[in-house]
């Protein structure tokens, strides 16, 4: 460490300073969750992983982060998932295509793909952990042939909350996909499984040394997977999951993100399970 | 290496010298017994012999408060301003608050680097002094010399009515040009000694603050502590900020700004639905001595507390690094098995 | 966009707080600029049924209080607490430690059974409030952050941290150093450390942080020199009605 970058002044890129992006197109999912497409000037690719995320800023109300939901093989815009919980996403949700934002990113490491050739992907999102988790299975969607089987397990609250739905149908249509949805409380209409979201895995048949599963969903649910995942005797390394922590800069500068030593916005978000079990503040 | 003398009745004459041809920042009285850094203008004003200052000279290359962008909502775009560039001596700085500045120059050139603090840090130079540690600072458990002048262009080290100099850079040599310093060869007086000491050095801490992640030492800080966030607003190699958006009255621009932040404070660690990840204070209190002694020390090797002290003497419930670091070093000690 | 409508209402308090003492200066006018005001005791006859924002000063201390506040409730989209008394009952609630019968006897003598009183309770014991512009009198850089918050259609997060945050930012030399008392460690910042940066100790007028350790707090004063209980009317000055039946 002695020996510094003496580069000092050296022109690094603006790392706080967003580039105005349009909002072409804005599709209400649930009562709370609005899914944005969002262009970059000239239509550029913005370049992410599955698993990113940037930060969307409003001038004059604030910064945060969200994940990306399309795909990278998706080109010329992005699609953002975003539920209505606070300050900035109550303004976001009166936007109308043809406002811009702010954007910065992609940030966060993302999910390294070309560890997932092959093998056969297990997706288990809860809830708005389906956002970021869509990334990915569109990806696998759009190069169905590098990869192995695709699972997709989704729990939701109740069945009025089911994000995506002409997508979710489609994916119990395709022959090549393996959809299983469960929700806890379902209302009179819905017909199908109820339940939370660990009472899914007991039931599937895994190739297991061939399987990598993601998780991604609210804090709690995560302990509970990993334990029925660990049941069902997968290996802690064929497991990535993604965190959640409250971002302040995305570059790894404010310290907003830190769990024990590792920092969400660099390191993550998302991780492969023995690198953060032993993390006492993760899961 | 030459080494000078510089009568203490001819300090505020070099100070003065320095001031013709440069910004120069150096400590200065503040309140009844307190010391701040400050732009020097009038040289007489200007202390070198004091215990520590109430900031670190880290404000001025992280200002407590910046602004990052400006915004016009008439227009929904913004700028960043324009960051006034460093080029200044930093004239006065002890060797802690040094090698703090070094902790702070690897956190922001890895990873992205920052254009802000590294526009600021551009062309500092340091003119370091000794000190005399008082009863807060334990520097030398950290492995920094009061004497160290790693990073400075001149060093003063007080000697009977005086200080002798050091220049060990070009750029030190081109401060002192044209000012008459007599040559000295005498050695230098022995360091006075430290009274607080951490008892083991870093190398071993790592493990001793593995072994620590459940001690009582926690929660009974905790009772005493107030969660008032000073023990990280004063430390030379805290970093945190928050982000806070400014709007004016008239609804049509504004500034977003970062100030300093702390992670012992309540908000810091908020999450998703009113949750906090380090709800209880003493999760804040491991999680703070953690980052001084763990985290980065575990990649880097060197402990990011450089035993300034400032911590301790500005808690207002008493509450002292050295004795909690001291107490879990005592309690593993009692397993060998840690330490050997 | 149609400029929200804005009605200013004053319950027990000393006028101290009110918007038009305040030393706005010329911003008054901006502010002023971007809203209606529909009823305003200190500036106007009128009143009106509906408001869009009603800014509302003083704690309640007598039943007509307790109505009128929920008339204004049912009226408002949005309620704002001005100033320490409409937030935390402020210094009035240090009535609510004795009792009610002795405080009219002092206070209106052969009079009193002219004059209902109830405890002081800050607005929140008796309605939804939606913001706080905290201190004594109300920090008047607050007021403006929760203007423009409305004025913007965003929300306004309340700070949450103490004073001494504030005071660090501006590299204040603490006050205990000079032998004062200073309840900044506990206390709700956002006064960007008013009077400590003028040299005088904090006394605690824009109220507790959420969770104060009072016990500590009262370690540290009393390590200073206070009686246990000097300390803990310290902390009781603006804090009388939160601390009701706690003591560290
Ligand atoms: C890497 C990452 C990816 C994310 N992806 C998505 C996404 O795809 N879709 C989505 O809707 N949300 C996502 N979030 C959460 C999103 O950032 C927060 O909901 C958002 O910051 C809330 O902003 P607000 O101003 O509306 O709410 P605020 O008024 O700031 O807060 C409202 C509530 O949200 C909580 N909150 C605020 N910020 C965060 C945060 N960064 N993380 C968790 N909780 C927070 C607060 O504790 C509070 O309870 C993601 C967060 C992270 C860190
Ligand atoms: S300065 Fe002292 S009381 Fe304040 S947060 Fe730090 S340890 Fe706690
Ligand atoms: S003067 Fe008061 S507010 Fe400032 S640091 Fe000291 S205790 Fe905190
Ligand atoms: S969000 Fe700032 S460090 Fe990660």
């Amino acid at each position: 460490m002695e020996q510094q970058i003496q580069q000092f002044g050296a022109g690094p890129r603006e790392l706080y300073l967003p580039e105005m992006a349009v909002i072409t197109e804005v599709r209400r999912l649930t009562e709370l969750e609005t899914l944005y497409t969002v262009e970059l000037p000239g239509g550029r690719d913005l370049g992410h992983k599955p698993g990113q995320f940037v930060e969307v800023s409003l001038y004059g109300i604030g910064e945060a982060p969200f994940s990306i939901s399309s795909s990278p093989t998706r080109r010329g815009s992005f699609e953002l998932g975003i539920r209505r919980v606070g300050m900035l996403t109550d303004v976001l949700a009166g936007y109308a295509p043809g406002r811009k934002i702010g954007i910065r990113g992609p940030f966060g490491n993302g999910i390294d793909v070309s560890k997932f050739t092959g093998k056969d992907v297990l997706i288990i999102a809860g809830g708005i952990g389906l956002v970021p988790m869509r990334s990915l299975i569109n990806y696998v969607l759009d190069r169905r042939d590098e990869f192995g089987r695709l699972i997709i397990c989704y729990g939701s609250r109740s069945d009025s909350e089911l994000l995506f739905p002409d997508e979710l149908a489609a994916w119990e249509k395709d022959p090549r996909t393996e959809y299983h949805v469960t929700v806890d409380r379902g209302t009179e209409a819905w017909t199908g499984r109820t339940g939370v979201i660990t009472t899914l895995l007991p039931g599937l048949a895994l190739d297991l040394p061939n399987t990598v599963a993601c998780i991604c969903g609210p804090p709690v649910m995560y302990r509970f997977v990993v334990m029925a995942l660990r049941g069902r005797g997968l290996p802690d390394q064929n497991v990535y999951m993604s965190l959640e922590r409250r971002m302040k800069c995305g570059v790894g500068k404010c310290g907003h993100c830190q769990i024990n030593n590792t920092y969400v916005c660099q390191d993550g978000p998302v991780y492969n399970l023995p690198d953060i079990a032993k993390l006492r503040e993760a899961l | 290496m030459a080494q000078y003398f510089l009568e203490q009745a001819r300090v505020a004459d070099f100070v003065a010298h320095l001031l013709a041809s440069n910004t120069v920042y150096a400590p200065h009285r503040k309140g009844s017994r307190s010391y701040a850094f400050a732009k020097a203008d009038d040289p007489a004003a200007v202390v070198l012999d004091y215990p520590r200052t109430l900031s670190s000279v880290k404000k001025f290359f992280l200002p407590p408060r910046e602004v990052l962008l400006n915004f016009d909502l008439t227009l929904d775009a913004a700028s960043v301003p324009p960051v006034e560039p460093g080029n200044a001596v930093f004239l006065g700085v002890h060797s802690y608050d040094l090698a703090a500045v070094r902790r702070l120059d690897f956190n922001f050139t890895t990873g992205n680097p920052e254009r802000n603090y590294l526009a600021r840090r551009d062309g500092a130079r340091f003119i370091g002094v000794s000190y005399v540690p008082d009863k807060f600072h334990f520097a030398g458990s950290v492995g920094i010399d009061p004497y160290d002048m790693t990073g400075c262009d001149m060093f003063l080290t007080k000697h009977a009515d005086g200080w002798i100099v050091d220049i060990p850079t070009g750029e030190g040599s081109e401060l002192a040009a044209g000012f008459k310093l007599e040559a000295h060869d005498e050695p230098k007086p022995p360091r006075a000694h430290f009274t607080q000491h951490v008892f083991v050095p870093q190398a071993r801490l790592g493990k001793v603050m593995e072994a620590s992640y459940d001690h009582p030492v926690w929660n009974e800080t905790a009772d005493a502590c107030l969660g008032c966030g000073t023990c990280n607003l004063v430390c030379p190699t805290c970093y945190c900020f928050n982000v806070q958006e400014n709007v004016d009255i008239a609804c049509t621009s504004g500034q977003r700004e970062r100030s300093w932040d702390g992670c012992m404070l309540r908000g810091f660690t908020e999450v998703a639905g009113g949750e906090f990840f380090r709800e209880k204070v003493a999760a804040r209190q491991r999680h703070r001595v953690y980052r001084k002694f763990k985290y980065i020390s575990d990649v880097t090797g060197q402990p990011w507390c450089v035993g300034c002290g400032r911590c301790t003497a500005s808690c207002t419930a008493k509450i002292s690094i050295v004795e909690i670091v001291n107490r879990l070093i005592r309690d593993s000690e009692r397993d060998e098995s840690i330490l050997t | 966009m149609a400029k929200p409508r804005v009605a200013i209402f004053d319950f027990t308090g000393c006028e101290g707080c009110e918007l038009s003492q305040l030393n706005f200066e010329d911003q008054l006018l901006d502010i002023l600029a971007q809203v209606d005001i529909v009823e305003w005791r200190e500036a106007m006859d009128d009143k009106a049924d509906e408001y869009d924002i009603a800014f509302v000063e003083g704690a309640l201390s007598t039943p007509d209080c307790i109505k009128r506040i929920h008339d204004i409730r049912r009226r408002t989209k949005v309620l704002v607490a001005l100033g320490a008394c409409a937030v935390d009952g402020g210094v009035n609630a240090i009535k609510n430690l004795h009792p009610i019968e002795e405080v009219r006897a002092t206070v209106y003598g052969q009079d009193q059974y002219l004059f209902p009183t109830l405890p002081a309770l800050p607005l929140s014991a008796v309605v939804k409030v939606d913001y706080n512009v905290r201190g004594c009198p109300m920090t008047q850089a607050e007021f403006l952050r929760v203007f423009t918050s409305l004025v913007m259609g965003k929300q306004f997060e309340e700070p949450d941290l103490a004073v001494c945050v504030e005071c660090k930012l501006n590299e204040n030399e603490c006050v205990y150093e000079r032998g004062m008392i200073c309840l900044g460690p506990v206390t709700r910042a956002g006064c960007n450390s008013h009077c400590t940066n003028f040299g005088q100790y904090c006394i605690g007028c824009r109220g507790l942080v959420s969770e104060p350790n009072l016990k500590g707090m009262n370690e540290v004063l009393t390590s200073h020199g206070l009686a246990v209980d000097e300390a803990w009317k310290r902390l009781q000055l603006y804090n009388a009605y939160r601390l009701q039946g706690v003591r560290a």
